[in-house]
């Protein structure tokens, strides 16, 4: 397991229209622990997303370093795991093909690749759904696919995007409670990004405050595990915690 | 009413049973209304002859070998020319869909002879290549390549940009992202594209074949016009109509259906 760092990151992109600079990601320094969970929260056009974007490699920085290990990263590489918005699943592609494209890429047999897939289906509850398309399940599903599916490439960092944002209510609380248990079970790094106050403190070790491209603040969470919705809708702790992350939000 | 009702019964389950007849029954007032009009005398047998002796030309054609040969010439003719659109009308379709220079600078100059109709082409070709097969191969080649190139960039801009930065995350390298993710993404366009071209192609290969043909459906046709034989020009078209009907309903229907609505990319 390696250690992610944002050292001073930046991002200054040309906007033709406006004619003008704009700077969506002004100041970002930032250490992740190996096996650290960390949600990102802040109001839309904080540059929570810009951030994550950098990270997988998505979009060059302006200035700053992001470092895996000490080394800095550019451009996309399968030690940086995403889990999209949009799911990003292939629809021509079966489950069991799509969550063994990562090993399939650094050229791990079939039938290897084949196991990998299964035991990480397993993981999600889907072993059932292996030889279905993608178009064949319902929005939870799907990303429960696009979780193993970054999952199963052994990331050191899994980067995710507003995962849960396209779901209903019921599903998505069903799913964060997966993510922890899952979390649990292999001890990824997380990067979590949303604009969910209650998703991140429910899913957190460390909360990250955002506000027009810098961090605001830093609140450690402290709650025991598991964490289920049943116990922590009625936790004080929890309730503080979302308090407090929230009143710096809607400040922000 | 209840005979109505018993009529739609047997017709459900004949469809059924055989899918093709479907496409038949709609085909027997048409083939009705010819008959009576042919039958009633209105107009001067050579003149407007009725589906009996365009059945009978049928086999004398065949049995002559004139039919199967010029059918096979204007068949081949069509093959080459799609085949040929096809390996220049995708890679560059995928070259001007992945690369905002390639597109910037190719789709106005394809649009400008877009609108070059295929046959505007032929008097200058007549004149560089003379009537022959190099003319007709031209043609058809021209006639497929842009519905084939709009198709494709249509089909590779269509896909998702989070599917391409997936497969890189997942370590796919951008050759790699090109045959995994762009190709397949871009199949149900490509195939609707080559559905266009063929159909834009075979019109466009009857026509040619008028003008500069020493062969094929067209030529037999427009050479029949000559001899006044209203039955071959009538076979003619008979035939242009019933072999696209096969082509496109057996054949390209169900491949673009197998790519599209298989993979939930195509909604109906």
């Amino acid at each position: 397991m390696k250690m992610l760092s944002l050292r001073n990151l930046g991002k200054t992109y040309f906007d033709p229209y406006a004619g003008a600079h704009v700077t969506a990601v002004h100041d970002v320094s930032l250490d992740v622990e190996p096996g650290e969970f960390i949600s990102v929260v802040g109001p839309s056009g904080c540059g929570k997303t810009t951030i994550l974007n950098m990270i997988a490699g998505f979009i060059p920085y302006s200035k700053g370093d992001i470092l895996l290990d000490g080394k800095p990263v550019h451009g996309p590489g399968p030690e940086r795991g995403v889990v999209f918005q949009s799911f990003a699943l292939f629809p021509w592609k079966t489950v069991l093909d799509n969550v063994g494209f990562g090993p399939k890429m650094r050229g791990v047999p079939k039938a290897e690749r084949d196991r990998i897939a299964r035991e990480y289906l397993a993981l999600a509850g889907l072993s059932h759904a292996a030889h279905r398309y993608p178009n064949e399940l319902s929005g939870g599903m799907q990303q429960r696919v696009g979780v193993v599916r970054a999952l199963a490439n052994n990331p050191d960092v899994l980067l995710m995007d507003e995962p849960f944002a396209s779901v209903d209510a019921q599903t998505r609380m069903t799913l964060q409670e997966e993510l922890t248990r899952i979390w649990q079970e292999r001890k990824p790094t997380v990067i979590f990004i949303t604009h969910d106050v209650a998703e991140a403190v429910f899913l957190a070790n460390r909360v990250v405050v955002l506000s027009k491209g810098r961090v605001l603040d830093q609140i450690a969470v402290d709650l025991p595990r598991p964490r289920v919705w049943d116990d922590l809708v009625k936790d004080d702790r929890f309730k503080q915690l979302s308090a407090r992350v929230l009143q710096m939000v809607r400040a922000a | 009413m209840n005979l109505m009702l018993q009529i739609w019964a047997g017709y459900a389950r004949l469809t059924r049973r055989w899918p093709g007849i479907a496409a038949i029954i709609p085909f027997i007032p048409v083939l009705a209304l010819w008959t009576a009009v042919s039958e009633a005398g209105l107009f001067p047998r050579a003149f407007f002859p009725g589906p009996g002796d365009v059945v009978r030309a049928f086999f004398t054609l065949t049995y002559k070998g004139i039919l199967p040969d010029y059918l096979q010439d204007s068949l081949i003719r069509l093959a080459t020319g799609a085949a040929v659109g096809m390996a220049l009308g995708i890679p560059l379709g995928i070259l001007i869909g992945t690369s905002r220079w390639a597109h910037r600078i190719c789709w106005p100059v394809l649009l400008f002879f877009q609108a070059i109709g295929d046959i505007a082409w032929l008097p200058i070709l007549l004149i560089w290549f003379g009537f022959g097969l190099t003319t007709m191969t031209f043609v058809i080649v021209y006639t497929v390549l842009f519905p084939v190139v709009l198709n494709t960039v249509l089909g590779v801009e269509s896909v998702p940009r989070d599917l391409a930065r997936a497969a890189l995350s997942l370590g796919a390298s951008r050759a790699r992202v090109l045959w995994e993710v762009t190709l397949p993404g871009a199949l149900p366009n490509i195939i609707t594209g080559l559905r266009n071209g063929l159909g834009y192609g075979w019109r466009a290969l009857i026509a040619v074949e008028m003008i500069v043909g020493t062969s094929g459906i067209g030529f037999m046709m427009f050479d029949a016009r000559r001899a006044g034989s209203t039955v071959e020009i009538l076979l003619g078209m008979i035939i242009l109509g019933l072999l696209w009907y096969i082509v496109d309903a057996w054949i390209l229907a169900p491949l673009e259906r197998a790519t599209g609505q298989r993979w939930g990319l195509v909604t109906s």
